[in-house]
C-alpha cells in the first residue's frame, strides 16, 4: 500500500511540471490574442473545432466531425512515431534534431518505391512499414556511429543529414517525380496510403492504420526502457556514460543502437507522413514535425506514457491552426508561437521544480529522516 | 603586543537540515599561524568560507582589523586582504601561470580607447614575488603541464600578487608527498616572518603540531575550545576532534599469502593525449595480501588501476590473471573473470547518480539470473538484494532501494560500491582511494572491510594518496613516480619517510 | 572558369559565416553551448527587414542609408533574441542544447507570425515574404584586376568591410583584453573565475547576447544578397557556422580559414553546375557539397578537437 502511494506521488509530481508549463502557455497566448484584438476562447475553440474535437457550426456536403477527428489521428500519427524516437535518443543522452531528415529519406525511399506501384494494400502497407523501419534505422545508426568512431556531435552529423536528404531528393523529384502543376511530387496511388477508408451516417472518414503500430510502439518502448536489460543498459548510457563503462556496459554500441531505433522511430513518423498525411512532398522542405517533436518528447518528460499524450495536445495546435485561422483570423503561424512557447516553458521545468520545492520547503521545513551528520558530510562534498 | 586582525562572533549558519557552523566566536592575531582541525564535516570549510565570502552566516559578526564587515562575495574578501588557498584548485588549465594569476584583476595597458592585458609586466612582477618567498615557477609555463605541487604554488602567488595579508589554506598538503608538505610548511613560515596572517584548514595532527601558535577544534559545528599548540599533546587534540577516546590501532594479523592472482608485467600505457602515463611497471598480487601503490597524485596510480579493469587500453606489456592473460578482454569479461574495482571518483565513475540505489547496486549484474531472465529484469531480485546489501553493509539510506543515490551522503554511496563490488565475490579488488573525503568514522568502517577481505583471501591492489593508509595497510609497497614503480618491498622493511623518499622520485 | 565569379560569390558568403561562426566562439569558449545562432541569425534578419518596411512606408522612399539602419536593426534584433536565450540557459537553467532548439523553433514562429501580423498593420496587406531594396555593391580599383584573387575586390557588399573590422575586434576583445580573458577562463574552469570575483553568469550572459549581434549582423548580410526576406530565409547557414566553428577548433583564426573553405567549395560547385551547362535540377544535388564536405572534414578532425573543458556545464555557485 505504501508502495502504490509513493508510486501514484511520484506519477503525480511528474504531471505536476508540464502542467504549469501548459497554464503558463496558456496565459501568455491569451495575452498575445488579447493584445491582438481577438478572443482567445474563441481561438482555442477554433483549434478544437479544426481538429474534431468540437462541433463546428457546418460542415461541408459528406463531411463531419468524424471527419475532421481522424484526419487529427492522421497527423496525430507521425508525431507520436517522431517524438518517441527524439524521446528515446534523450534517454541515451543523444540530441536527434534531425528527425526531419530521418522522416524524408524513408518517405521519399516508400513513396518511390511502393507509392506510385499498383502493389495492394495488403502488400503495400507492410512494405512501407519496412522500409520507414529500415531506412530511417539506417539513418540513424549512421549518426550513432560516426559520433561513437569519430567523435562527431550527434547534433552537426544530423543537420548536415538533413541537408544532404533534402537537396538530394529535390533533385530526384525535380527530375524524376514532379507534378508539373503543383511542381510537388506526384500524389500517390490511394491504395499505397496507410489510411482505411470508411462512412458513417453519410459521412466520410480515412482511418491511418499507423496509428495503431504508433499506440503499439508506445508500450513496447515502455517495456523496453523499464523492463528489459536493453532499456537498463541505455539508461545508463544516458545518464552516466563514465559509470556505464566502468561497470561493463558497450557504451558505443548502444549509443548506435539507440540512435538506430530513434531513427527507425523517426522512419515510421515519415512513412505515415507522406503516405497517409500529405500523400505527396514538397522539393528541399523539411517539415516542422520534425523540430516540433523534440517539444513534444520535452513536454512528455521524457517517457513514452507522457510523450503520447503531449503528441496529443500539441497536435490540436497544428491541426487546429488552419481552420482556427480562417474563421477566426489570425495568422495560423500563431500556433507555432504558441508551442514555441509551451517548449520554452517545459525546458525550463528544472527551474518550475526548483521554485515548487522552494515553496514546499517554506511549508514543511523538515521532510528528511537523514541524520545531521550525514548532511554535514553532503555539504562538504 | 598581539593585535588581533579577524573576530568572528557567534557566527551560525544552517543548510536545510543542518548547523554547519553553530555560534562560533573565534580571535584571530596578526601575523600568527592559526589552524582549524575537525574531522570531515566538522563544519571546518563552511566557516572559511564565510570569512571568504561565499556564503553569509545566518547570525553572528564578522570583524576584520576591529571593523564590522559584511562579505558578500571572494571579491569583499579580497578587497580586505583575504586571501585563500581552495581544495580543489581554482586554475584554468590551458592558461599560463601568469594569466591565471592576474584573472580578475589584471593589469591593464592603455593607448587611446584601447585597452589591453599587459602580461609581459606581470610576468615580471610574478617572477619576483616568486623569488621572495621560495616559490619557484616560470610564469609562462601553461598550468595543464605542471605537477600538483606546482599548481599550489601558483594558488599561494595568486594571493600574494593580491598582497593578501590574511591567507587561509584549505587542507593543503592533502595532496603532498611528506617531503613538498615539509616545503610548504616551510613557505608559511616564510610568509608568517613576512607578516602575513595563516590560517590553516587541517585535519592533521603532525602538521598543525610543527608550524601552528594556536589551534580551534570544531566538532559537529561548535567550537570545542581553542589551544595553545605548543602545550597540548596530538593524543589530547585527537581526542577533542573526535569528541571521544580515539584507537589509532589497526587489527592485522600477519599471514602467509597464497597463489599469484594478478600479475602485471612490463605495462606501458599511453593516455589520450598520447602522453606516456605508465611506463613499463610490473607488479604481482597474491591471495591475501594487500599491494598498495604509494605516490603522489599523477604518478600513473590510476592509470595501473585503469589499465587492469580494462578502462584504459595497454599499449606494451602483459596483465595476466589467474594465470591467464586478459590485456585484451573487454571490461565486461574482466569483470565476469572476477575483477572489483572501486573507482578513484565515487559520483562520476562509481555511481549513477540518478538512479535508485537498488540498481546502482545491480548495476554490474543486472544482466545475469536472477536479475534478468532472457532480457527481462525481474524487480523483485533487486528489491531482495538491496534490502539484504542495506541490512548487511549498514548503507543508510532514507527510502530502502528506492532512494535516489544523489540524495545520499558521500559515505554511504562509498559503502555502496563496496558493498557491490565486495559482493562479486572476485579474486582481485582494486580499491582506489577509497576513503577520500570520507570523517573518521566511515574510514575505519572502509578499513575494516579491507582487511576483511584479505582475511579472506582475496587479492587486494590498492591505490591511495594517503601514506598514513598505505602504512596502516599495505602487506606490499610499490612506489609509483612519473608511472614507473621506483620500488616494491614489504611494508616491515619500509619506514614512511623512505617511501616519502621514492614518491618524490629519489632513488638513492 | 569564370574565376572572379567565384572569388566574388565565395567571399561575399564566407564573410557573413565567419563573423555568425564569430558569435558561436564568444558563446561557447564562455562556456554555454551554442546550437541558437540560426534562430539569431533569422531573427536578427527579420528585424532588419521589418524595420525597413515600417521606415520606407512611413517616408514614402527609399534612400540609401536605409541599408545601414537595418544592419543596426539587425544587430539588435539578433541581441534580443539571444537575451531570450541567454535567460533560459542561465537564468532558468535549461539545458543548453535543449534551448537551442527552442530558440530556434520559436524565431521561426515569430518571424512567420509578426511579419503578416505587422506588414499587415503597416502596408495593409499580410505577407511574410519582404522585399528589401538592392545593396550597393564596390569595386576596388588596381586591385580588382589582378589576376586569380582579383575576384576578391570586385562588386563586394558593403557588409563585407563591416564584417571584416568587426571581426577584427572581435579577435582583439576575445584574446587581448580582460574581458576575453575572463571569457575564455568560463569556458574552461568557471570556478576559477568565481574565485577571482568576476560574476561567471555576467560574463556568460554577455556572451552570448553579443553572440545574438555577430550573428544579426551575418543575417542581414545573408538577406541583402537575396534581396528580400521570408521564413524560408532558414536554411541552415546558422548551423554551417557552428560545424565551422568546431572545425576550427573554436580558435577565431582557424575559423577564419574554415569558413573561407565553406564559402568557396560552395561558390565553386555553384559554378561548376553553371559551367558544364546542366539543368537547374543539378545545382541541387551540388549544393549537397559543403555539406558532404563538412561531415567528411569532421570525419577526419574531430578525434584532435578540444572543446573548452566546461562546455554546457551550468554554473552553480554552490557545487564545487
Amino acid at each position: 500500500m505504501k508502495k502504490f502511494i509513493t508510486r501514484v506521488r511520484s506519477a503525480l509530481s511528474g504531471l505536476l511540471v508540464p502542467a504549469i508549463s501548459i497554464v503558463l502557455t496558456l496565459i501568455v497566448a491569451s495575452a498575445i490574442l488579447l493584445l491582438l484584438g481577438k478572443n482567445p476562447v474563441e481561438v482555442f475553440l477554433g483549434f478544437l473545432r479544426g481538429s474534431g474535437m468540437v462541433l463546428k457550426p457546418r460542415y461541408a456536403g459528406g463531411q463531419g466531425i468524424l471527419t475532421d477527428f481522424f484526419s487529427y489521428f492522421s497527423i496525430l500519427t507521425p508525431m507520436i512515431f517522431a517524438s518517441l524516437g527524439v524521446m528515446l535518443g534523450l534517454r541515451a543522452g543523444l540530441f536527434n534534431i534531425g528527425v526531419a531528415g530521418q522522416m524524408l529519406f524513408p518517405g521519399f525511399l516508400a513513396s518511390v518505391l511502393v507509392g506510385y506501384s499498383n502493389l495492394p494494400s495488403y502488400l503495400a502497407w507492410p512494405l512501407i512499414i519496412l522500409i520507414g523501419l529500415v531506412a530511417g534505422g539506417a539513418m540513424g545508426s549512421l549518426i550513432g556511429f560516426l559520433k561513437h568512431r569519430f567523435n562527431i556531435h550527434e547534433v552537426v552529423t544530423s543537420i548536415m543529414l538533413n541537408y544532404i536528404v533534402s537537396y538530394v531528393t529535390a533533385f530526384f523529384i525535380n527530375t524524376y517525380f514532379v507534378d508539373p502543376v503543383t511542381r510537388n511530387s506526384r500524389t500517390i496511388k490511394e491504395t499505397s496510403r496507410l489510411l482505411i477508408s470508411g462512412k458513417a451516417d453519410g459521412v466520410r472518414f480515412d482511418f491511418p492504420v499507423g496509428l495503431i503500430v504508433a499506440l503499439l510502439a508506445v508500450f513496447v518502448i515502455r517495456f523496453i526502457l523499464d523492463r528489459t536489460t536493453v532499456g537498463f543498459r541505455i539508461n545508463a548510457v544516458g545518464l552516466n556514460k563514465y559509470c556505464a563503462r566502468y561497470a561493463g556496459i558497450n557504451v558505443g554500441g548502444n549509443i548506435v543502437l539507440a540512435m538506430a531505433m530513434s531513427g527507425a522511430l523517426a522512419g515510421l513518423a515519415g512513412v505515415t507522413y507522406y503516405l497517409g498525411f500529405a500523400n505527396n512532398m514538397v522539393p528541399k522542405d523539411l517539415v516542422s514535425l520534425g523540430y516540433d517533436s523534440i517539444a513534444v518528447a520535452v513536454l512528455g518528460n521524457i517517457a513514452p506514457v507522457g510523450t503520447l499524450f503531449a503528441s496529443i495536445l500539441v497536435t490540436i495546435f497544428q491541426k487546429g491552426s488552419i481552420y482556427m485561422s480562417s474563421n477566426v483570423g489570425v495568422p495560423k503561424d500563431i500556433a507555432s508561437v504558441i508551442i514555441g512557447i509551451l517548449l520554452m516553458f517545459s525546458a525550463s521545468g528544472l527551474y518550475i521544480e526548483d521554485k515548487l520545492q522552494h515553496l514546499g520547503r517554506t511549508v514543511r521545513p523538515k521532510r528528511d529522516s537523514k541524520t545531521d551528520k550525514d548532511k554535514a558530510e553532503e555539504e562538504q562534498l | 603586543m598581539t593585535e588581533t586582525i579577524v573576530e568572528l562572533k557567534n557566527i551560525t549558519k544552517r543548510f536545510p537540515g543542518i548547523v554547519a557552523n553553530d555560534d562560533v566566536t573565534l580571535d584571530i592575531r596578526k601575523g600568527e599561524i592559526f589552524a582549524l582541525l575537525g574531522e570531515n564535516g566538522a563544519g571546518k570549510s563552511t566557516l572559511m568560507s564565510i570569512l571568504f565570502g561565499m556564503y553569509e552566516p545566518d547570525e553572528g559578526q564578522i570583524f576584520v582589523r576591529g571593523e564590522k564587515v559584511r562579505l558578500t562575495s571572494s571579491k569583499d574578501a579580497a578587497a580586505l586582504s583575504i586571501g585563500m588557498v581552495h581544495q580543489h584548485f581554482k586554475l584554468v588549465s590551458n592558461y599560463t601561470i601568469t594569466e591565471n594569476i592576474v584573472l580578475g584583476d589584471e593589469p591593464l595597458k592603455r593607448l587611446g580607447p584601447l585597452s589591453w592585458v599587459d602580461l609581459k609586466g606581470a610576468s615580471e612582477k610574478i617572477r619576483s614575488l616568486s623569488l621572495e618567498y621560495g616559490l619557484e615557477v616560470n610564469p609562462d609555463d601553461k598550468i595543464e603541464d605542471l605537477p600538483v605541487s606546482t599548481q599550489q604554488r601558483v594558488e599561494i602567488l595568486k594571493m600574494l600578487y593580491r598582497d593578501a595579508e590574511i591567507l587561509i589554506f584549505d587542507e593543503p598538503t592533502s595532496v603532498l608527498t611528506p617531503q613538498e608538505i615539509e616545503y610548504l610548511l616551510e613557505i608559511m613560515e616564510e610568509l608568517r616572518r613576512g607578516g602575513k596572517t595563516i590560517i590553516l584548514i587541517s585535519h592533521k595532527l603532525e602538521e598543525i603540531k610543527q608550524v601552528a601558535d594556536r589551534c580551534a577544534i570544531l566538532l559537529h559545528g561548535k567550537l570545542v575550545g581553542v589551544y595553545d599548540v605548543a602545550t597540548t599533546t596530538t593524543q589530547r587534540m585527537a581526542n577533542l576532534m573526535v569528541g571521544k577516546e580515539l584507537d589509532f590501532s589497526i587489527d592485522k594479523t600477519e599471514h602467509d599469502f597464497g597463489e599469484v592472482v594478478l600479475d602485471v608485467s612490463d605495462l606501458t600505457v599511453y593516455n589520450e593525449q598520447k602522453v606516456k602515463v605508465v611506463d613499463n611497471v610490473s607488479l604481482k598480487v597474491r591471495q591475501g595480501e594487500i599491494l598498495a601503490i604509494a605516490g603522489v597524485s599523477g604518478n600513473g596510480q590510476v592509470d595501473i588501476a585503469d589499465a587492469i579493469a580494462g578502462l584504459q587500453n595497454i599499449s606494451a606489456g602483459s596483465i595476466s590473471f589467474k594465470g591467464e592473460d586478459i590485456s585484451r578482454l573487454t571490461i565486461k569479461e574482466r569483470i565476469t573473470k572476477g575483477i572489483s574495482y572501486i573507482p578513484e571518483d565515487r559520483q562520476k565513475e562509481g555511481l549513477i547518480m540518478d538512479l535508485t540505489l537498488r540498481d546502482n547496486l545491480a548495476i554490474k549484474t543486472f544482466d545475469r539470473e536472477p536479475f534478468s531472465k532472457k532480457g527481462i529484469l525481474q524487480p523483485e531480485s533487486f528489491e531482495q538484494q538491496a534490502e539484504d546489501l542495506i541490512r548487511r553493509y549498514d548503507i543508510r539510506s532514507g527510502q530502502g532501494g528506492q532512494t535516489l543515490t544523489r540524495s545520499m551522503s558521500g559515505g554511504n554511496q562509498q559503502k555502496a560500491i563496496i558493498a557491490r563490488e565486495v559482493e562479486l565475490d572476485s579474486d582481485l579488488l582494486i580499491f582506489v582511494q577509497p576513503t577520500r573525503g570520507l570523517d573518521v568514522g566511515a574510514i575505519a568502517n572502509i578499513h575494516q572491510q579491507i582487511l576483511e577481505q584479505r582475511d579472506l583471501g582475496k587479492a587486494i591492489l590498492l591505490v591511495s594518496l594517503e601514506l598514513d593508509e598505505v602504512m596502516a595497510l599495505a602487506d606490499t609497497i610499490s612506489v609509483a613516480f612519473r608511472g614507473q614503480i621506483l620500488k616494491t618491498d614489504s611494508v616491515h622493511n619500509l619506514s614512511k619517510e623512505e617511501v616519502g623518499q621514492y614518491m618524490m622520485g629519489v632513488t638513492q | 572558369m569564370n574565376i572572379d565569379k567565384i572569388m566574388t560569390d565565395g567571399l561575399s558568403f564566407s564573410l557573413p559565416l565567419f563573423i555568425m561562426a564569430i558569435g558561436g566562439i564568444y558563446s561557447e569558449r564562455s562556456g554555454v553551448t551554442m546550437l541558437s545562432i540560426e534562430g539569431f541569425q533569422g531573427f536578427g534578419a527579420f528585424t532588419g527587414a521589418i524595420t525597413v518596411v515600417i521606415l520606407r512606408t512611413a517616408m514614402g522612399s527609399s534612400p540609401n542609408w536605409l541599408i545601414y539602419v537595418a544592419t543596426l536593426a539587425s544587430v539588435l534584433g539578433g541581441m534580443l533574441l539571444a537575451l531570450l536565450n541567454a535567460l533560459m540557459v542561465i537564468k532558468l537553467k535549461s539545458k543548453m542544447t535543449i534551448a537551442g532548439v527552442v530558440v530556434n523553433i520559436l524565431a521561426v514562429a515569430l518571424t512567420s507570425f509578426l511579419s503578416s501580423v505587422i506588414t499587415g498593420a503597416v502596408t495593409g496587406q499580410a505577407t511574410n515574404k519582404i522585399q528589401l531594396g538592392v545593396s550597393p555593391r564596390y569595386t576596388i580599383p588596381y586591385l580588382s584586376e589582378i589576376p586569380v584573387i582579383g575576384g576578391l575586390f570586385q562588386n563586394i557588399y558593403p557588409f563585407a568591410f563591416i564584417i571584416i573590422v568587426v571581426a577584427l575586434l572581435a579577435w582583439y576583445v576575445l584574446y587581448k583584453t580582460s574581458y576575453g580573458l575572463r571569457l575564455r577562463a568560463g569556458g574552461d574552469n568557471p570556478h576559477s573565475l568565481d574565485a577571482a570575483g568576476v560574476d561567471v553568469n555576467k560574463i556568460r550572459f554577455s556572451a552570448v547576447v553579443l553572440a545574438g549581434g555577430f550573428a544579426g549582423l551575418g543575417g542581414i548580410a545573408f538577406t541583402y544578397m537575396m534581396a528580400n526576406f521570408s521564413p524560408s530565409s532558414y536554411v541552415g547557414y546558422g548551423y554551417l557556422a557552428i560545424a565551422a566553428l568546431i572545425f576550427g577548433n573554436w580558435n577565431i583564426r582557424t575559423t577564419f580559414w574554415t569558413s573561407m573553405f565553406f564559402g568557396f567549395s560552395r561558390s565553386f560547385s555553384d559554378q561548376l553546375v553553371n559551367e558544364l551547362g546542366m539543368s537547374s535540377n543539378y545545382s541541387d544535388l551540388f549544393s549537397v557539397m559543403p555539406y558532404v564536405l563538412t561531415l567528411i572534414v569532421l570525419i577526419f578532425f574531430s578525434k584532435h578537437n578540444r572543446p573548452p573543458r566546461a562546455l554546457g556545464e551550468h554554473f552553480d555557485k554552490g557545487k564545487r
